[in-house]
């Protein structure tokens, strides 16, 4: 990586010979192949979770998630026309996992997109100003962090009526604060840096410096922060589905399909599991990926 | 048989860094005899700490370690972390730079010093503790029984590296590295802690080794001095030799830290004397002298093959084809 | 804002009147609060307690204190980052402590600072030129192509080829070139005077003196005055035409560099030169001639400061706190008794100061100095 240095052409010409290893080259090959598995194993994942979700219904025709027809209700797995098998009421299990899977994937980008900049906006600007901004600002959040967001969801379902939208809202009350008081943090740290210090001695102007200097140094742990909190945005969207006050049917979502499930979960455990391994799937290669993204970036 | 305290033979450390492999030390021979101090002088990069550490057994796992180092005849390169933890403190023990994050910020100094009696020796608390104060007041802290129940943020800086001096010679150690132990600190306050290092070696028959940047500390308390540069040593000789009345430095770059440190008695604004470019990369060592593409007199032999450390004169070897004539640039 | 300004344009932009300083620094104070583990108020520390000192055009002052002198507090009140508690810091005619916002921006625009981590005082998502650029962009002196042709011009003038480094970032440079980039962006706007505060301290040796070097070349060039902070005694002497030594927050001498090191007059500098390990054959190893600790600055001694450690320290000293009084031309020292007298009666160790004197005259006395003379291939940026 680092360039050569200009006294190298100074030495003789021809690589320099070989000096016997003290490091067997083994070893570091197996840290650097671990180390790009590390990055691209979940991301490979997630992005197959994505396509199948997003892209399969697009190219491939299935049944419906919402009707079926009770003639094939209670088919197993791997039967013909239904490659997850169908529920109880002849729905395909299949579709209601990639369509359960689309409304799990939008509610989570669009609460960490809402959080990220929403979020971002009032810590950063709490952390940079300072004094009664941050102390109003500082309040604010705290007001939104003490709503249980179990609770503030049912009490929007109930009020509003339920659906993907005011889930989403509902969430988003939880992911805001979270984000505001990391990039609060963040900024509390980076102002007194050396760097900002000479960028306001150089004379640029604060929101020059928000801009510039506060934002690109704080993305990358704002990227990773976001992709550690998705698992804990995806299971209060299910289990807001699960208790009817999140997306209401017949549209499917993956904590619908559990609800469904679960009261047959002793004889066809299958309509418990098959939902479940899907978010076990998501959350585990999201955290991985933040993980080795956090390694690659050096992020705390 | 040698009476040599510490004797080094060949030793040599490489790293696996980010998926290459940097050879932090190559291939370096040194003894210390009881009693006797001696200065490890180089910039950051040149190995000096990590061959300490090495010898120490202070290094990550998979270090790759080489060479020989033994203490008293045993040999402790290849031993296992338990073994080596037998060594550490009733034989040689080190003190560091930064106190400050050496020493627990949440317990007393007392218990501090106490948790390194009773780690290597079999003594009640009231007694470790009794041990502990003795300690305080052998590293001259005033009022040792009153420090004893303080916090480290209660201490100043050179306090805090008497501290870590005292839990450093909690079981009488034979031999103390002090890693830039005065680096960070005032150069008054640096002055007694060299000073308390000199009469516990006095004191306690210790050998003492100076791992600095600082060539005027090795001048002023050294009986040797080595000087490293890229992992190897480049100039080796007795502190008289380096820069006693008749002495001369002969190793290029050694002349060039003398050279580019600013001394008392240059004419303000005069120019110093400059050596071009940084430090070698350590994954990718030039062959020759690794300090000949910085070297101004390096001639075409000094980039084909690199010297190898020889004696040149009594107890002053050098490793350099072209050395300064007594001392005084050509 | 402002208008376009001349590109390139000296230090003596506006003309100062002969013999009138550059800076011109009068009772100085900085306090901070310090508090205690969970916020509490613990005390407040004055760091800077009543310092005055003048910088001429065109000179070098040099700082020297230790740990808690306050000479970088001291270095961050003269730009009023953040603005001293009292005193007036005259620059260039104006009082910087009197002015705010854009008239400040505009005040202080000639003076420009250099810190002492080279990476820390470079934002690490920026490139070099970006880095170097960014004080013209804030001052709007010139279209985008003016300000790439003077990134360039300034990255040449401090050793560093624009085509291989200007699209680098912080982490691909070295501790030596890190601070080049940033001594390029303090020069950007070009300053009359730049305040360094221990610019060099963290690099290596070898990087050290190449950095030195480049201060004087530029101060040849450029004509700037700077005010050179460090706790390096010898740096200090190097590179200053006239020294100030701190302790505790006060000024305890000044005057010319070849004075206070030949002759220290405060005890406080002769403790200090006492203390410096020197490489020179046969010189006295360094001695401790100063005792104790360094008080704690929440509460300082009374009167002098220094006299909890000072081998002269007699009881006037904690009744009364010496003010700087001129002992030789542009010598000043603040101590009831300078090493200029005879030692007072009553003083604790009477017989401390016929022995400090040895050691730098007995170095004197020897005559020649080793020094080598410049040799070897033409900088390169390390």
């Amino acid at each position: 990586m680092a360039a050569p240095l200009p006294e190298a052409a100074f030495v003789a010409a021809g690589p320099p010979p070989p000096l016997p290893s003290l490091v067997s080259s083994r070893k570091l090959r197996t840290q650097r192949l671990g180390r790009t598995l590390r990055l691209w194993i979940p991301a490979g994942l997630l992005l197959a979770l994505l396509a199948l979700c997003f892209v399969w219904p697009l190219v491939y025709h299935i049944p419906s998630s919402t009707n079926g027809n009770i003639i094939n209700a209670d088919a197993p797995p791997l039967s013909p026309g239904a490659w997850l098998g169908t529920d109880q009421n002849g729905v395909d299990e299949f579709s209601q996992l990639v369509y359960g899977g689309q409304v799990s994937f939008e509610v989570f980008i669009a609460v960490t997109a809402i959080g990220m900049v929403l979020g971002s906006c009032i810590g950063i600007i709490a952390g940079y100003f300072g004094g009664w901004v941050d102390a109003v600002l500082s309040r604010v959040l705290d007001i939104l962090i003490a709503f249980p967001a179990l609770v503030l969801a049912l009490a929007i379902a109930e009020g509003l009526g339920p659906s993907e939208f005011h889930v989403i809202l509902a969430i988003s009350v939880f992911s805001i604060p979270a984000f505001g008081r990391v990039t609060r943090g963040a900024t509390l740290v980076l102002r007194e840096l050396p760097f900002m210090v000479a960028a306001r001695l150089a004379g640029a102007r604060r929101w020059r410096i928000i801009l510039r200097h506060i934002v690109p140094n704080i993305l990358p742990g704002i990227l990773t922060f976001s992709l550690l909190g998705i698992g804990i945005v995806i299971i209060l969207e299910g289990a807001l589905d699960f208790l009817g006050y999140g997306v209401p049917p017949p549209t499917a979502t993956i904590g619908a399909m559990i609800a469904n499930g679960q009261q047959t979960m002793t004889v066809t455990p299958e309509y418990v599991l098959i939902p479940s391994i899907f978010l076990l799937l998501v959350v585990v290669s999201v955290n991985m990926l933040g993980d080795a993204l956090r390694e690659r970036w050096g992020v705390q | 048989m040698s009476q040599s305290l510490l004797e080094v033979e060949d030793l040599r450390v490489g790293f696996a860094v980010g998926g290459r492999e940097l050879r932090a030390v190559d291939g370096i021979t040194f003894s210390v005899n009881p009693g006797n101090t001696l200065a490890i002088i180089g910039e950051s990069g040149s190995g000096k700490t990590v061959s300490c550490r090495a010898i120490m057994g202070l290094l990550p796992a998979g270090t790759s370690i080489n060479g020989s180092a033994r203490l008293r005849g045993s040999e402790l390169i290849g031993l296992s972390d338990s073994e080596l933890r037998r060594y550490r403190g009733s034989d040689m023990a080190m003190v560091f730079q930064d106190p400050a994050r050496s020493l627990n910020p949440t317990m007393k100094i007392g218990v501090q010093i106490t948790e390194a009696i009773t780690t290597h020796r079999k003594v009640g608390k009231a007694e470790a503790q009794t041990q502990a104060v003795e300690l305080l007041r052998l590293v001259r802290i005033p009022a040792a029984e009153r420090r004893f129940h303080e916090y480290p943020h209660q201490l100043s800086g050179g306090m805090r590296q008497r501290v870590m001096i005292a839990m450093a010679l909690a079981c009488r150690p034979k031999l103390l590295i002090a890693d830039e132990a005065t680096t960070a600190l005032d150069v008054t306050t640096q002055v007694q802690i060299m000073e308390l290092l000199l009469e516990l070696q006095s004191e306690l028959e210790m050998a003492l080794i100076l791992i600095s940047h600082d060539l005027g500390l090795a001048a002023s308390y050294a009986d040797e001095v080595i000087v490293m540069y890229a992992g190897k040593i480049v100039e080796q000789a007795p502190a008289a030799a380096l820069f006693g009345r008749g002495g001369s430095v002969r190793m290029r770059y050694t002349r060039a830290l003398l050279d580019a440190i600013p001394h008392m008695e240059r004419a303000a604004h005069s120019a110093l004397p400059v050596v071009g470019g940084r430090p070698p990369d350590m994954t990718a060592l030039p062959v020759g002298c690794s300090f000949a593409p910085r070297c101004g007199s390096a001639a075409d032999d000094c980039l084909a093959k690199a010297p190898a450390l020889t004696e040149h004169a009594p107890g002053h070897k050098w490793a350099c084809w072209h050395p300064c004539e007594n001392g005084v640039h050509p | 804002m402002t208008g376009r300004h001349a590109m390139g344009s000296s230090p003596n932009g506006d003309k100062l009147p002969a013999g009138e300083p550059l800076l011109s620094a009068r009772d100085v104070v900085q306090e901070f609060v310090v508090r205690e583990r969970g916020g509490t108020k613990a005390g407040v520390v004055q760091a800077v307690s009543g310092i005055s000192f003048d910088v001429m055009q065109g000179e070098t002052l040099g700082v020297v204190g230790e740990t808690g002198s306050g000479k970088s507090t001291l270095a961050r009140a003269i730009l009023q980052a953040p603005r001293p508690k009292s005193g007036s810091v005259v620059f260039r005619g104006a009082d910087l402590t009197k002015l705010s916002g854009s008239r400040l921006l505009q005040a202080r625009r000639h003076m420009q600072f250099v810190f002492q981590d080279p990476f820390g005082s470079l934002d690490p998502k920026w490139q070099v030129r970006s880095i170097v650029e960014e004080p013209l962009v804030a001052y709007r002196t010139s279209n985008r192509a003016g300000r790439r042709k003077r990134v360039d011009e300034l990255l040449d003038l401090v050793g560093l080829d624009p085509a291989r480094y200007a699209k680098r970032h912080p982490r691909e440079l070295s501790g030596g070139q890190a601070q080049r980039v940033a001594i390029a962006r303090a020069l950007a706007l070009s300053p009359s005077l730049i305040i360094c505060d221990e610019a060099v301290s963290s690099l290596d040796v070898l990087i050290q003196a190449q950095v030195l070097n480049l201060f004087e070349k530029l101060r040849g060039e450029l004509g700037l005055s700077y005010l050179f902070i460090a706790h390096d005694l010898a740096l200090v002497k190097q590179v200053s035409d006239r020294v100030a030594v701190m302790y505790l927050g006060k000024l305890c001498e000044v005057g010319p560099g070849e004075s206070v090191y030949r002759e220290p007059l405060h005890p406080y500098t002769r403790a200090l030169l006492d203390s410096i390990p020197s490489t020179e054959p046969g010189a006295r190893r360094a001695s401790a001639t100063i005792k104790g600790e360094p008080p704690s600055p929440i509460n300082p001694p009374s009167g002098c400061r220094f006299r909890t450690r000072c081998p002269r320290a007699t009881d006037k000293c904690a009744l009364e706190e010496p003010m700087p009084k001129e002992m030789a031309p542009g010598h000043l020292v603040a101590c009831h008794f300078p090493l200029s007298e005879p030692a007072p009666v009553g003083a604790a160790s009477a017989s401390a100061d016929t022995t400090t004197g040895a050691p730098i005259r007995s170095v004197l006395a020897r005559g020649t100095t080793p020094g080598a003379p410049v040799r070897g291939r033409p900088p390169e940026p390390p």
